[in-house]
């Protein structure tokens, strides 16, 4: 099993293969509704449609976005589809074994070629007219093909590939950018704290069975902030699942409620966050009794096992976040300014003892996914966010980031920029890189008129 | 009136021996499952969980899009990522939530509607009964927020003692693929 590695390339000629008069895209200067030094964002960026559309531009088309994970692929001809931003793909291994990703839309009339969720299948035909295209993306057959001018050429209509693919520890990325950063330096030292729930197993990760998959109303930024930079919503939006968690049905005790902690602070926009305690452990009980904790501090290091490696929350921006206790792994897809579509798949060590993994199951699908006990109460609250933000007074008024501002530093333990668990700092610079990407021309904008 | 029944999609829960039930004991089958209903109607979720039994499988797949020849898997294992795959205790942890008085997902409560159509019952070789029915759970919140739960259940129920029945194991198949909610903060 391989992936393409990121080389540099051209952007593939079909797109943009039509210019499009400068007029029909605005793309506005954010700077002002960004105000990172002051801790204040402007709403508009959760509602204004027009952004939404600089958005797609210029963040999602450049980004790094998680796809799918490798163990979703075993012999050729597997599939997933999923989406890039509202872009929609087909991941796929090839007969090489090689793991490719192409927009999933037929190159002749547009319609989605693959409409099934994932499968197994030789080519991808389209029901419309029934151009057929192979693992490897390229257009094997077009009925009546002798209609066409003499000129046509099949390699010309080929899917259009995602360029730049590239996977970090089973974890599956893939970049419309040709010229992307390297994954690896994108990600930069949140590989660190990524490590401490995909490197736990020598032989790595894999995921269980199906994607639980729902929408709900708010903006994609609200969830992705959320589970880059907010610990501080844990005792109030989840009161409930605590008290029903704890061993005496009350809560926990002031000493847990107020546990240090960490909070990891990428430039590029990646965030962490961690409770700090020599005695951190898995919640599930069988996850808790099949760890080796010293064998863990040996392997990953001892600061890892105290804070990363079990509670915590992340995420690599722009819209994929994990949680490491229970081994949820989710993508944030847009779907319009107003509303997020949530994929989510449950995580777990490729060794554990299928009981152990059926532990963890249980303790994912129960305390998070639709109908988990802590994830209900954050789809509420994002939910009456966005429900209200219309309003024009409620949608002038700034909302808050100031916690920990200026708290930033290097701690000596953990690797990067951190700052307190409880801080808005993570959030501040998830926001500072979203609003560098808005204001800086991306890939597909070069030459065009204007930009 | 004797039929062979096919099992639900996607359910291991044996055919029936073919025996439709008399029409009485159909009316009481019935009758729990309304009564079933109005206890989650009116919020009185602690005497729903007396419907069950106490070594209770309570399960809802995911279902995914697949091609026609690999229709077999479109819906979820066992053992897979699920909406609700739970016991009697795990049901019992997630209702001893709402008692908090800080469950958002829930507070102010939703208004919901549970109906409950197309039950059809069946005598199981070992003494048991195999019910499926129709559900269609609305749910009204805040404002103007709704959602709509469409799917069927497959049960396996117990005849008690006292002519009452206990639900043994249960099979929710939401017709949806991804849901159309926020959330599942109500019971099926």
């Amino acid at each position: 099993m391989s992936t393409e590695d990121s080389c540099p390339s051209k952007a593939n000629p079909a797109i943009g293969r039509l210019p499009r008069p400068a007029s029909m895209i605005t793309n506005v200067d954010v700077s002002a509704l960004v105000d990172t030094d002051g801790g204040m964002i402007d709403r508009s960026i959760y509602t204004d449609r027009g952004l939404y559309g600089q958005e797609m531009r210029r963040v999602f088309a450049r980004s790094w976005l998680f796809l799918a994970h490798e163990s979703q692929f075993k012999k050729p001809g597997d599939f997933f589809t999923t989406f890039m931003g509202e872009d929609p793909v087909i991941v796929t291994m090839d007969k090489t074994k090689t793991i490719r990703a192409y927009l999933n839309s037929c190159r002749h009339r547009g319609v989605r070629l693959c409409r099934a969720d994932a499968g197994a299948t030789k080519m991808f035909t389209c029901t419309y007219h029934g151009w057929s295209f192979d693992l490897a993306g390229a257009l094997q057959s077009v009925p009546n093909e002798k209609a066409y001018p003499e000129d046509f050429d099949r390699k010309d209509w080929s899917l259009i590939d995602v360029p730049s693919l590239a996977t970090y520890k089973g974890l599956i990325f893939g970049n419309w950018d040709p010229n992307a950063e390297p994954l690896e330096e994108s990600l930069g030292d949140m590989r660190y704290y990524m490590d401490a729930m995909l490197d736990r197993d020598p032989e790595g990760t894999e995921v269980m069975g199906g994607v639980m998959k729902w929408e709900l109303e708010g903006n994609w930024k609200l969830a992705a902030e959320q589970f880059a930079t907010d610990w501080y919503h844990v005792n109030m939006s989840h009161a409930s699942a605590l008290m029903v968690m704890s061993p005496t049905g009350r809560g926990p005790k002031a000493e847990i409620a107020a546990t240090p902690g960490r909070q990891f602070v990428a430039p590029n926009g990646h965030g962490a966050g961690f409770p700090t305690h020599p005695k951190s452990r898995f919640d599930a009980g069988p996850v808790h009794e099949y760890y080796d904790y010293p064998a863990l501090r040996e392997r990953l290091g001892d600061a890892a096992v105290e804070g990363p490696m079990t509670t915590g929350h992340a995420t690599v921006f722009p819209n994929f976040s994990y949680l490491p206790v229970n081994g949820s792994i989710r993508v944030w897809h847009p779907k319009g300014p107003d509303k997020i579509e949530v994929w989510a798949w449950i995580l777990v060590d490729k060794s554990m003892p299928d009981e152990v993994k059926d532990a963890q199951r249980l303790y994912n699908l129960r305390t998070f996914g639709p109908s988990g006990i802590f994830e209900a109460d954050d789809g509420e609250n994002w939910s009456e966010v966005q429900a209200i933000s219309h309003g024009f007074v409620t949608n002038s008024v700034p909302l808050n980031f100031q916690m920990g501002i200026g708290s930033e530093r290097n701690d000596g333990v953990y690797p990067g920029q951190t700052s307190e668990l409880y801080s808005d700092a993570a959030g501040r610079s998830f926001y500072k890189h979203w609003a560098g990407l808005m204001n800086t021309p991306a890939w597909h904008e070069q030459g065009q008129p204007g930009q | 009136m004797t039929e062979t029944m096919a099992p639900a999609a996607g359910t291991d829960i044996p055919p029936t021996d073919g025996r439709l039930v008399d029409s009485e004991l159909a009316y009481r089958v019935q009758q729990f499952y309304f009564r079933e209903a109005e206890l989650l109607d009116d919020g009185r979720f602690a005497d729903w969980l007396e419907v069950f039994d106490d070594d209770l499988f309570y399960w809802a797949p995911l279902r995914t899009n697949r091609l026609r020849r690999q229709a077999a898997l479109s819906v979820g294992a066992q053992g897979e990522a699920a909406y609700f795959d739970e016991t009697k205790e795990s049901l019992a942890w997630r209702i001893r939530r709402y008692d908090s008085g800080m469950a958002w997902a829930e507070d102010p409560p939703s208004r919901t509607r549970h109906l409950i159509s197309n039950v059809t019952v069946h005598h199981q070789s070992d003494g048991t009964l195999s019910a499926r029915c129709a559900f269609l759970v609305y749910r009204n919140r805040l404002q103007t927020e709704t959602d709509i739960y469409a799917g069927g259940r497959t049960d396996i129920l117990r005849i008690q003692p006292d002519g009452g029945f206990k639900v043994a194991r249960r099979e929710i198949m939401f017709d949806a693929n991804v849901l159309q909610a926020k959330n599942l903060s109500t019971f099926f």
